[in-house]
């Protein structure tokens, strides 16, 4: 879908840069294609703001007007000349000054990223980097700019907005501040709720190890074929006393489940789904849902009932969101009525007869001013050394969707592409010494996997890719649970592997 | 004109087994068999949708029935081609068939925006037709490319396909339940982009003689690949070549032998 937008921005004269490990499709599309070393994004980024800097070409005004820290900025990205850069980061020198150029001369100019920026154990320090570029170059605040993360999930953004986060109640309110709190305890009739901080997934799962924590609820996911190094994610699951899980197909981590229940799928249940571009949009229900399966917030309202709980006497998606609203200043202004349209609402909607917020920080930050945060490049938790030569680096691609719950169980999309491989450079095929094998064995710290091999200059040598969407081969029985220690999200994106023929 | 639409479907109500049409509901606009009067204050007529593709699959699964169908100009195009292969039949299906306005004649480029139900056995047209819409001047940009470039040209516009066949499905004349484009043989699976021209140019073959200059592929394509600039210039070439216009008359066969059992063709190359 956003791809679709930045063709038509190429056909109406826009530039485009590509900078990824490995060459995808859009790459073939682009003006500049750059490939660095997984792990190296704060480098990069840093030797373009270098450049710009250097060039003259910041967009002084804006840094001026509406940001502070200019200076320590300054400090930090002139250690990142380009030609340090390419030791780092692999990137060409002049390639790297090319794409400075274009970026920071074409106004406006938008930075879009997903999972390649976000899992590492510098995740947080990826997107503070891209927020650094943006600002630097004043492309924040005006329409076709800005720093865009994309959701791998149709309500990824949804679900964050509703609370589905250990740190917020809904609308991102925090609930370690004491007037959230005591707000939500009169809008639900309870008291005592927690003022502290819960767990991430990733943390959730060490917990069990532990037995901090004994229960686990997942609504949805499959962390059996989606959570870093599989064998410990599994050995924890199982030393839970009490795990349910929800879901529409019975999954690899449905079935280790003490008890499942059946979810509805998209066609079968009526709500909102929000987006990377926070539009509230509705979901119709097109077909009953089949057996016992029954929509998630059903569900969620049985077995609070089913608990003697008060407050879930809700008769419909709509009823839950009238509630919703109340509460949550940026969804003010919704209402089922309003969301007919088909163009939704974006939020903050404070209120009733506000329009909705196609783009944010318009004129002003939530902060005020823009505050840069430098970063210094730190390398990847595990790189690779003698026993391990290979970098791993792990994705998706676009015949299959996340876990396969659904994709794989879908004849035409599993006839496209039906095993699980690695994706390897000819230059380290011939050195391992496939001789023209079909099938290899990757293995790291954490385990091995038999795959088939797709021998391809679309990636660099010393690199290789396994998408992680197969459970006959799963990627995540190597991938290093290091994590990041703000947001906690694992390094999917960088591992160390060896390749061997079978 | 969509109230003398409705009034004509109430009419024809009453001899058929139905009448297949647009239907607003609250879920959004989607095909519908419209059995009541009542249910005709949800009959509309946009966005467009290929009418036939849902004829077909009725006729199918009611054998014995009889409809109607409210059709636009290239909606009938489409009937014409779909009931010379055997996908429609028109002994059971009347058409009331309504003009384009010359808004959407000129938004579609279309030379033909009136339904022609000429030699359909029961068929009515609503409304005046508009003149012809000014011709798509990509088409004519794109004839004044020398071979070299067109090549390039369409290397360049099919890397962006994302294989969602969403071209395919839309397309009013297309209907083999086992499809080339999904056939290993042909098309390697697991490539994206789809190789060219493999993909695109076996799409392009089998659409030659029934494509109906609808738009359809081009407006559902999620990478906004230009296929109606390919389509024209392949039915320009048939009708040049073959003297045969896809949806202009019922009577005529397909230049292309439509079954190989018995197609008149003659083997012998010399």
């Amino acid at each position: 879908m956003v791809a679709s937008h930045v063709l038509t921005g190429k056909e109406r004269g826009a530039k485009i840069i590509v900078i990824d490990p490995r060459e995808i499709q859009m790459s073939r599309l682009a003006d500049i294609y750059l490939r660095p070393w997984p792990g190296t994004d704060v480098a990069w980024l840093n030797g373009i703001m270098n450049v710009i800097i250097n060039e003259g070409l910041a967009d002084t005004a804006f840094v001026e007007e509406r940001t502070e820290g200019f200076d320590e900025l300054r400090q930090v990205v002139m250690e990142y000349p380009p030609e340090k850069v390419e030791q780092i980061a692999g990137i060409p020198a002049d390639g790297l000054r090319a794409a400075a150029r274009m970026y920071a001369q074409t106004k406006p100019a938008a930075i879009l990223y997903a999972m390649g920026i976000t899992q590492h154990t510098t995740g947080t320090d990826n997107v503070k980097t891209c927020a650094n570029l943006a600002m630097l170059t004043g492309n924040v605040g005006v329409p076709g700019s800005g720093v865009n993360p994309l959701r791998g999930q149709n309500n990824v953004q949804g679900a964050c907005d509703l609370g589905g986060l250990p740190n917020v109640y809904p609308g991102y309110q925090v609930v370690t501040i004491p007037d959230v709190k005591a707000k939500y305890e009169a809008a639900w009739g309870v008291e005592g709720m927690s003022g502290k901080l819960g767990l991430t997934v990733t943390e959730m799962i060490e917990a069990a190890d532990k037995g901090d924590v004994r229960a686990i609820y997942v609504m949805g996911e499959n962390p059996m074929l989606s959570d870093p190094d599989l064998n410990h994610a599994r050995h924890c699951l199982e030393a839970l006393d009490f795990l349910v899980v929800q879901d529409i197909f019975m999954t690899e981590t449905a079935a280790l489940a003490d008890v499942v229940l059946p979810g509805a799928s998209y066609l079968e249940k009526d709500g909102t789904f929000t987006n990377t571009d926070r539009r509230i949009q509705r979901v119709r229900k097109a077909v009953e849902a089949p057996g016992q399966a029954k929509a998630d917030w059903e569900i969620i309202c049985d077995l609070a009932r089913a608990m003697g709980a008060p407050g879930f006497e809700f008769a419909s998606p709509a009823a839950v969101m009238e509630e919703v609203v109340v509460t949550t200043p940026i969804y003010g202004g919704v209402s089922y009525d309003r969301l007919e349209a088909v163009e939704g609402l974006q939020w903050p909607v404070p209120t009733a007869d506000h329009p909705g917020t196609p783009y944010l920080h318009k004129g002003k930050f939530s902060r005020g001013v823009g505050k840069f945060n430098p970063v210094q490049y730190q390398a990847a938790a595990e790189l690779p050394d003698e026993e391990y030569p290979l970098i791993l680096t792990t994705g998706r691609m676009m015949f299959h969707f996340h876990t396969g719950t659904m994709t794989r169980r879908t004849e035409k999309l599993e006839q496209e592409a039906p095993e699980p491989y690695v994706e390897i450079h000819p230059d380290d095929a011939q050195r391992i010494g496939l001789n023209g094998g079909k099938r290899v064995r990757v293995s790291s710290r954490r385990g091995a996997i038999e795959v088939a091999v797709r021998v391809t200059s679309t990636i660099r040598p010393g690199v290789v890719f396994i998408p992680f969407h197969y459970v006959e081969g799963p990627a995540n029985a190597l991938t290093h649970a290091a994590l990041d220690p703000i947001a906690g999200i694992p390094e999917f994106k960088v591992c160390a592997v060896r390749v061997e023929p079978v | 004109m969509i109230e003398a639409i409705r009034a004509r479907v109430a009419e024809k109500l009453k001899e058929l087994d139905g009448v297949i049409g647009l239907r607003r509901s609250p879920e959004g606009v989607a095909p519908y068999l419209f059995h009541t009067e009542e249910e005709l204050a949800e009959l509309v007529l946009e966005p467009r949708y290929p009418m036939s593709s849902v004829v077909r699959l009725l006729q199918k699964r009611h054998p014995a029935a009889r409809f109607g169908v409210v059709a636009r100009g290239c909606d009938v195009r489409a009937l014409v081609e779909m009931a010379k292969r055997n996908q429609v039949d028109p002994e059971r299906l009347y058409i009331i068939g309504f003009t384009c306005t010359a808004e959407e004649a000129e938004a579609c480029h279309c030379a033909d925006p009136a339904p022609n139900v000429t030699g359909w056995p029961q068929a009515e047209v609503i409304g005046t037709p508009v003149a012809a819409g000014s011709p798509n001047p990509m088409v004519a940009e794109y004839a004044q490319m020398p071979r070299a470039e067109r090549w390039a040209f369409w290397q360049q516009q099919f890397k962006k396909c994302i294989k969602c066949y969403g071209c395919r499905n839309i397309c009013p004349v297309c209907f083999c339940e086992s499809c080339a484009l999904e056939d290993p043989l042909w098309v390697e699976p697991g490539v994206m982009a789809p190789p060219f021209p493999m993909y695109h140019m076996i799409k392009a073959m089998h659409m030659s003689n029934r494509c109906v200059a609808c738009r359809q592929c081009e407006l559902t394509c999620p990478a906004h690949i230009p296929l109606t600039v390919l389509y024209d210039l392949i039915r320009q070439d048939v009708e040049n070549l073959m003297g045969y216009v896809p949806g202009a008359d019922l009577e005529a066969l397909p230049p292309v032998p439509l079954t190989l059992a018995d197609a008149p063709i003659d083997l012998d190359v010399e």
